[in-house]
């Protein structure tokens, strides 16, 4: 028996029975539905992450300086670091070969602090970051904030500042179309304290950003100098970069491997380094288990298909038992007569894979729909496709669902290969 | 002479419940080549269990069955589903054709198994229905033909195979009489002219009347 002939023998005596078909397809449909969204929502995050990460670098190390561990007595006191990020160390890893960027920052996040944007007279409260949010701020899902007039801060430049189209509105703006007028007007940072002292910092505005979908963002943007004069005045203390350094360092290196030295380096030195690598590696772990624990979800439910396959092939083969021996006075042996009803049971699991291969793309497609309307509604500025469903979940997911198949098949198959065709052909 | 079918001693024991039943009790037969034999016998005289065994659907307890160069009693099972897919051709009194398939592929399946491609097989039953008078027939199913059609799809589909020898039982016994004798033509003249070898299980004198030779079966021993 050729395999052409197999295929279509099978398929005609599903045929028959359309309904007792589908009705056994429909669980192995919902156990591969179950396990092609679970897996594709796995492999689409994975990928957002990873992409994420590789657009900030995998060559990209993170160095925090060291604070002192509080105790009950001091857990109020300002923070004391043993290790810090001084001017120096940022110039000496500057000075090395394999080091592509450096980015030192600092958080202007202190409790208590409130700052104001002066522009025009009018005033109002913002958050003020140094120029590094385009990539890490928001996390690897986070779409940049676009510029929509003027440019951004340059590095290492001094005095100017980038506002966003939020924090206009809240200052009055309305036309977003006359912008470039604002652009090179003179504006002020305002610090107030608690007890109401306040200083002025005249600056320029350089630039403006559309923050419109999502609030994490800040309102305005200085350069880390700029960020470290606010601080200064803030702790009284115009030597402030010398005694506590800066807040973060986030240094590029050339290739993976030379990011691997740095991290030994610095590591040695006591400051705290992650890489983005090692969190990757974390979370492609993390991700693992979920995707295992959501595939097994589907496992069990294709067991039970399986279940009712074989109950369905059971029924067949004694429906058809004087067909089995008709077949074998006709020449049929009985290895014949196992692969025809092994195929028919493969074929049940081929078609319930088929219809749950495309029901949990759609599903998936539809809970990511989902997803980004349900982020757009929290402001959450996540995009991306959180669902993927690739050649090789597809190729896997049908795989699956033929050897589920096959499995069920196999005991009532054995049956029919073993019945004596005497007795087969006595049945009425 | 030339002998296709050699049965010694033949017997046949089955189990019923608690009691053991002797179907057979040491038949020989033997049938030669071109040779038209007619097995009859009351019923229960063990007449068709000789054609099963004959036939390799059943193994006897004792004794042996020579089809051609090939014994059958000994044989494992790969050597019995070849001797029934190339040796013989079975006849049964109803019919046994599969109800889904057309008279053309009804015909043709036994070719599927001996792995013949399909175009071969569809026109090999084409060519042998249009024989038995059936090319209108080709794409009825068997409950679309009369009993006297179905029968003779059954016969085409028997000797699609191009077997050494025919095995028949009952073939008359689901039909009518004028019918009944059109299908005993049919296969005599396949005996005549074509020098098909025939054995064929009955209880009715007339069909045996078309035999060249009665073998008569009494209480599972050829009764002399």
């Amino acid at each position: 028996m050729t395999l052409q002939d197999l295929a279509k023998t099978a398929f005609g005596n599903l045929g028959r029975h359309k309904v007792r078909t589908a009705l056994s397809a429909v669980g192995v449909t919902v156990g591969i539905l179950t396990i092609v969204t679970m897996v594709s929502l796995g492999i689409g995050v994975q990928r957002e992450i990873v992409q994420g990460f590789q657009s900030i670098g995998l060559e990209t190390i993170e160095v925090r300086p060291v604070t002192e561990e509080r105790t009950v007595f001091d857990q109020f006191a300002d923070p004391k670091r043993t290790v810090i990020i001084t001017p120096e160390l940022v110039e000496e890893l500057r000075a090395r070969d394999d080091v592509v960027e450096l980015r030192p920052r600092i958080f202007l996040g202190e409790g208590g602090m409130r700052v104001y944007l002066e522009v025009g007279g009018e005033t109002t409260e913002v958050r003020v970051s140094e120029p590094v949010w385009w990539d890490s701020m928001n996390g690897p899902f986070a779409e940049p904030p676009k510029l929509v007039a003027g440019e951004d801060i340059v590095e290492g430049t001094q005095g100017d500042i980038v506002v966003s189209t939020r924090t206009l509105e809240k200052l009055g703006y309305k036309q977003f179309d006359a912008l470039e007028g604002l652009i090179g007007q003179e504006v002020a940072l305002v610090l107030v304290t608690p007890r109401s002292e306040r200083q002025e910092f005249p600056l320029r505005l350089v630039g403006v950003v559309d923050t419109h979908t999502g609030t994490n963002y800040p309102g305005a943007y200085v350069g880390v100098g700029d960020a470290a004069a606010l601080k200064a005045w803030w702790y009284n203390d115009p030597d402030l970069l010398i005694h506590e350094g800066y807040d973060s360092l986030t240094v590029k290196a050339t290739s993976l491997n030379d990011a691997t030295q740095i991290v030994a380096l610095l590591e040695e030195r006591g400051f705290q380094v992650s890489s983005l690598k090692t969190t990757l590696d974390i979370a492609n772990k993390a991700l693992s288990i979920v995707q295992t624990m959501l595939g097994s979800i589907g496992g069990l439910a294709l067991f039970v298909a399986a279940i009712g396959i074989a109950n369905t092939m059971v029924m067949a083969v004694y429906e058809r038992t004087r067909e089995i021996g008709i077949l074998k006075a006709v020449g049929a042996s009985p290895g014949d007569i196992r692969l025809l009803f092994v195929a028919e049971a493969a074929l049940i699991g081929l078609l319930g894979g088929i219809v749950g291969t495309i029901v949990g793309w759609l599903l998936g497609l539809g809970l990511n729909e989902a997803f980004l309307i349900y982020f757009d509604y929290m402001d959450v500025p996540m995009r991306g496709t959180f669902f993927l469903v690739n050649g090789w979940l597809v190729a896997l997911a049908l795989g699956f669902a033929i050897v589920v198949g096959l499995l069920a098949g196999l005991y009532p198959a054995a049956r029919a290969a073993r019945l004596d065709p005497l007795e087969a052909l006595r049945r009425a | 002479m030339d002998t296709v079918v050699r049965a010694v001693g033949l017997a046949r024991r089955y189990k019923m419940g608690d009691t053991f039943v002797n179907a057979l009790r040491g038949v020989d037969l033997e049938v030669t080549r071109g040779e038209f034999v007619a097995l009859v016998g009351p019923s229960g005289s063990g007449k068709s269990t000789v054609l099963n065994l004959v036939g390799g659907l059943d193994r006897p307890t004792s004794g042996e069955v020579w089809i051609d160069d090939t014994e059958l009693s000994g044989s494992d099972e790969k050597t019995l589903t070849r001797h029934r897919r190339r040796q013989v051709g079975f006849v049964f009194q109803s019919f046994n054709l599969l109800p889904r398939l057309s008279a053309e592929e009804n015909v043709a399946l036994p070719l599927m198994f001996s792995g013949v491609p399909e175009k071969e097989r569809r026109a090999r039953a084409r060519e042998l229905l249009e024989r038995m008078g059936l090319s209108a027939r080709l794409t009825h199913r068997p409950t679309q033909l009369s009993g006297g059609e179905q029968q003779r799809v059954a016969i085409a589909r028997a000797l699609v195979g191009q077997p050494i020898i025919l095995l028949a039982d009952e073939p008359t016994g689901n039909l009518d009489t004028t019918t009944g004798v059109e299908i005993m033509r049919l296969l005599k003249e396949l005996n005549q002219e074509h020098g098909l070898t025939l054995l064929v299980v009955t209880h009715d004198p007339e069909v045996a009347a078309f035999a060249d030779r009665v073998v008569r079966l009494r209480d599972g021993q050829v009764d002399a």
